[in-house]
């Protein structure tokens, strides 16, 4: 399989606000690389504070990067192109309430990638927006409705559509799946399987919960204050974790699950 | 696009309309909303609707009680002044200068105050901090002195007023349009917009304004209130409105030497700005209650 | 004795004429020193039931019940004065976002300090500032804070979500509750800390056989911690039972989704294949579906669903489902001559 994303040596540090003389620089990430296949989910976990939204953005090109490279497709992403990047890099975000505006109606709110991106008339918009609605499982007819009218579940569906809209081939899911009920929970997971099949996406899944994590993903990697400490195949790293902190991530989660199996038989 | 109505019983109003509707539903809310209009109706056209000239008095009837006293003439319904001007026409013509001139200063501050906010806030730093506080100063010194203040600088007169009170009152848009729109970056929409590769007009116009817009409306209702009394203050203390124009304060200012024996040259004019004012805070109360249900909705 | 005996609880809410019943004749049983979980999900009225066990509920909710005791004594014919002072002495709540229920203004000390019933301590009242500043400390080392003297002196925000958490715990630990009502107390936290914080409330459970009451969403998180766990799907009550019949031998189809949804059950599909779901999504408030509210939904529902079912009992194994998993044929057999017999007596009451 062709790498879809390759970064190298990602690092992002900023200078702490205070006192002219006094000022820190914190390192929030400190040279990151991995790459990533088409048809592929990589799941990046870690403790808060480790920089796991700091990478989301940088790859979403929201930041600048203070060095290091992102490549896509062979091609290098230069930061601030937001027009180049948002057509193949989306990110879906984490607190549903506020990741749609209020006051714009689903339509226009999925018209606004197509319109600054596309050159498509509007008939031609209107109809990808309503196909696109169909693809997450909303109706054609949902495009008029207010975002306030929808349920957490069917507004990260929505968030969902904004972010397939335009064809991209990585999307982002930062903590998208954690506010959700479990039962909203496996049927997103189920459509973004869908959508993972039909459209060769590749995700990058960051989240706290390793049940999801089992399922869903092929690669993990660890993060700890801004570097990566393990890297590799779900499989190998939930069942023989080397790094002490990766060990302590799989202790708890597999403390439930130890438990619960002697219920199970 | 017509919109397709699947449940005919329920209607999908916007958040705007929503806001409407909740304020439609509180009567206080409505009774001061009509009477606002009422005011702007006579604003607009109190000269064309006023029975007789505001300026030219009948020198032979000076000093009319009211239509309803014993002495009382039906055409000079609400009595005249001592140069027999009628006091009913004085007061339509009074709406359009005090209440008329109210709200074009409302609006001028406003769009100044808005934009100089939103610039403060796309920017940031020291460029961002000048934006912002190098208006306080005027904050700091109470809005009927800036105003004498300025007045005594440029002189007297309708005009220099409407200046005055436009400069007091810009400083509260720009910290409430700033502090808005500060809020509404943090959200994740903005960011969303941000990344699809809008401009940050196209985000400030599309992404922000609207859904700070019914906070900007609560804060001109309060401003609007305050500036009724200041341009009427003015026009009592003679540094306002000149003679003859027969704005609210410079009537009431005039009736106050005849007050024990034509008490109704005075409290008419003081009627009428209380109504004005009172209106003014019924409005912005209603915006302020619909914003809260709306929110706990 | 039950602690807690609640039956047919309803809560309707009365707004522009129509009658929206919230939560439709749930029951519910407490036993002293016990941990029960209900598990629900959001809209399934379990919060709006906790608050209505505690009474602080508005105005624009009514409630009623057969039959609400609470020790023996019976609730519903006391007057709601009494009700309250009774009931807040003996129970406690704490609730989802510590940081967001503590008071920003004051510091966490003060707040202890104010929570301690005067009627625990004794002498002049100078003596009293003493005891009270002992009884705070006593109160965090209780829940595990051990350098207490950084945390009297810190306001909420400057602590972690977790330790806000503790604080909650020690106020609501102040005046000495018989039942502890924690509705979804981790659901802001990562899993240590979760884990954490389980652990606390199930040794305050076998040190001070405190019972308690766990609110929770997801259903796999509390299986560890829990001795009975009862399910409400919309307002409705589902099943309830001990955790291991609830998890291995789930009786009502949500139950057994709600099982399947969890990520613990999935160990064995392989990677990257689609989950067992239901479809569709919860009802909402203004169009809730007649009879079973799971109806629209239900893999198994049939022409009987649109009846609201009545709760059958198996050997403590609560149910409430027209056409239960796992039906036995003995238990089917005793299902069919009670609603034989129910027919009878309604047949004799008209």
């Amino acid at each position: 399989m062709t790498e879809l994303l390759k970064v190298q040596a990602l690092t992002k540090s900023y200078q702490q606000k205070g006192y002219w003389l006094n000022r820190k620089r914190i390192t929030v990430l400190d040279s990151v690389s991995f790459t990533i296949e088409a048809h592929k989910t990589l799941a990046i976990i870690g403790e808060t504070g480790s920089g796991k939204s700091t990478l989301a953005r940088l790859l979403v090109g929201a930041e600048p990067a203070s060095s290091g490279n992102i490549y896509l497709n062979g091609q290098e992403l230069k930061s601030g192109s937001y027009k180049h990047r948002c057509q193949h890099i989306r990110m879906i975000f984490q607190d549903s309430g506020t990741t749609l505006n209020p006051s714009l109606t689903i339509q226009e709110l999925l018209d606004e990638p197509l319109k600054l991106n596309t050159p498509f008339n509007e008939k031609k918009r209107t109809e990808l927006i309503r196909m696109t609605l169909q693809k997450v499982g909303l109706l054609g007819d949902h495009m008029n409705f207010y975002p306030h009218m929808f349920s957490g579940g069917q507004k990260q569906r929505i968030s969902l559509a904004r972010a397939i809209i335009l064809q991209p081939q990585v999307v982002i899911l930062d903590e998208a799946l954690a506010s959700l009920d479990p039962s909203l929970r496996s049927q997103m997971i189920n459509l973004l399987l869908d959508l993972q099949q039909q459209m060769g996406l590749a995700y990058i899944l960051i989240s706290h919960n390793l049940g999801i994590i089992r399922h869903f993903s092929d690669e993990i990697m660890v993060l700890s204050q801004g570097k990566v400490i393990e890297c590799g195949n779900t499989q190998e790293i939930m069942t023989k974790p080397q790094h002490k902190t990766t060990q302590k991530l799989m202790l708890n989660q597999s403390f439930q699950l130890r438990v619960k199996n002697r219920y199970k038989s | 696009m017509a919109r397709d109505k699947i449940y005919l019983e329920e209607i999908f109003p916007s958040p705007f309309m929503q806001l409407w509707l909740i304020f439609r539903s509180t009567p206080v809310a409505m009774v001061g909303f009509s009477c606002f209009i009422f005011l702007i109706i006579l604003a607009i056209f109190g000269p064309v609707l006023a029975p007789h000239s505001a300026i030219e008095g009948q020198l032979n009837m000076p000093l009319l009680p009211p239509a309803w006293h014993d002495d009382g003439n039906v055409s000079y319904l609400l009595g005249t002044d001592e140069l027999g001007r009628d006091m009913l026409s004085r007061l339509m013509y009074g709406t359009s200068l005090t209440f008329g001139l109210s709200f074009i200063v409302v609006i001028i501050s406003l769009v100044v105050g808005v934009l100089i906010g939103s610039l403060s806030a796309l920017t940031s730093g020291v460029k961002a901090s000048f934006l912002n506080h190098f208006l306080d100063v005027i904050l700091s010194i109470p809005s009927l002195l800036l105003a004498i203040i300025i007045v005594a600088i440029l002189g007297p007169g309708i005009s220099n007023t409407v200046w005055a009170v436009v400069m007091v009152l810009i400083p509260q848009f720009v910290h409430i349009t700033r502090y808005a729109v500060k809020e509404e970056f943090r959200k994740d929409y903005v960011l969303a917009s941000r990344l699809d590769g809008a401009g940050p007009f196209r985000i400030l116009s599309y992404s922000i304004l609207p859904n700070i817009v019914d906070r900007i409306m609560s804060q001109a209702t309060l401003a609007q209130s305050a500036a009724i009394l200041d341009i009427a203050t003015l026009g009592f203390l003679g540094l306002g409105a000149q003679i003859p124009l027969p704005e609210w304060g410079a009537t009431l200012a005039n009736g106050l030497d005849l007050f024990y024996i034509a008490p109704w040259t005075v409290y008419l004019p003081g009627l009428a700005i209380l109504f004005a004012v009172v209106a003014t805070n019924l409005v912005g109360e209603g915006i302020r209650h619909a914003l809260k249900m709306r929110k706990e909705r | 004795m039950n602690l807690l005996d609640i039956r047919n609880l309803s809560i309707e809410l009365i707004s522009n004429g129509k009658n929206i019943i919230a939560v439709d004749k749930v029951s519910l049983s407490m036993k002293e020193g016990e941990v029960r979980g209900l598990v629900g999900e959001s809209g399934s009225g379990k919060s709006l039931l906790a608050q209505a066990i505690v009474a602080v509920l508005d105005d624009k909710w009514h409630v009623h019940a057969d039959r609400f005791h609470w020790r023996g004594i019976d609730l519903l014919r006391l007057s709601m004065p009494e009700r309250k002072a009774i009931l807040s002495r003996d129970i406690a709540m704490i609730f989802q976002e510590p940081m967001a229920c503590l008071d920003p203004t004051t510091t966490v000390g003060e707040q202890l300090a104010e929570a301690i019933d005067s009627s625990q301590l004794s002498g002049f009242f100078w003596q009293k500032q003493q005891q009270r500043r002992k009884a705070v400390i006593k109160l965090l080392h209780k829940v595990g804070i051990k350098d207490h003297s950084v945390c009297i002196k810190s306001y909420p925000h400057q602590l972690t979500e977790a330790l806000c958490q503790r604080v909650m715990i020690a106020i609501a630990l102040a005046r000495r509750p018989i039942l502890l009502i924690a509705d979804e107390p981790t659901a802001a936290m990562e899993n240590t800390n979760q884990g954490q914080i389980f652990r606390l409330l199930s040794s305050l459970n076998q040190l001070k056989n405190m019972a308690i009451l766990l609110i929770s969403h997801d259903l796999e998180n509390i299986t560890h911690w829990t001795n009975t766990i009862t399910v409400m799907y919309s307002g409705q009550f589902v099943e309830a039972g001990t955790t291991e019949q609830i998890f291995s031998k789930a009786m009502h189809p949500y139950t057994q989704a709600l099982v399947d949804s969890s990520p613990m059950a999935n160990q064995h599909l392989p990677a990257k294949s689609r989950l067992m779901t239901l479809p569709g999504s919860i009802p909402i408030l203004q169009h809730l579906p007649i009879g079973c509210r799971l109806g629209p939904r239900c893999p198994r529902a049939q022409q009987d669903c649109v009846k609201a079912p009545s709760v059958s009992n198996f050997h403590g194994h609560k149910v409430s489902c027209h056409f239960p998993l796992l039906l036995s044929p003995k238990a089917k057999k005793s299902k069919l001559q009670k609603a034989k017999s129910q027919k009878l007596s309604k047949v004799s009451n008209d």
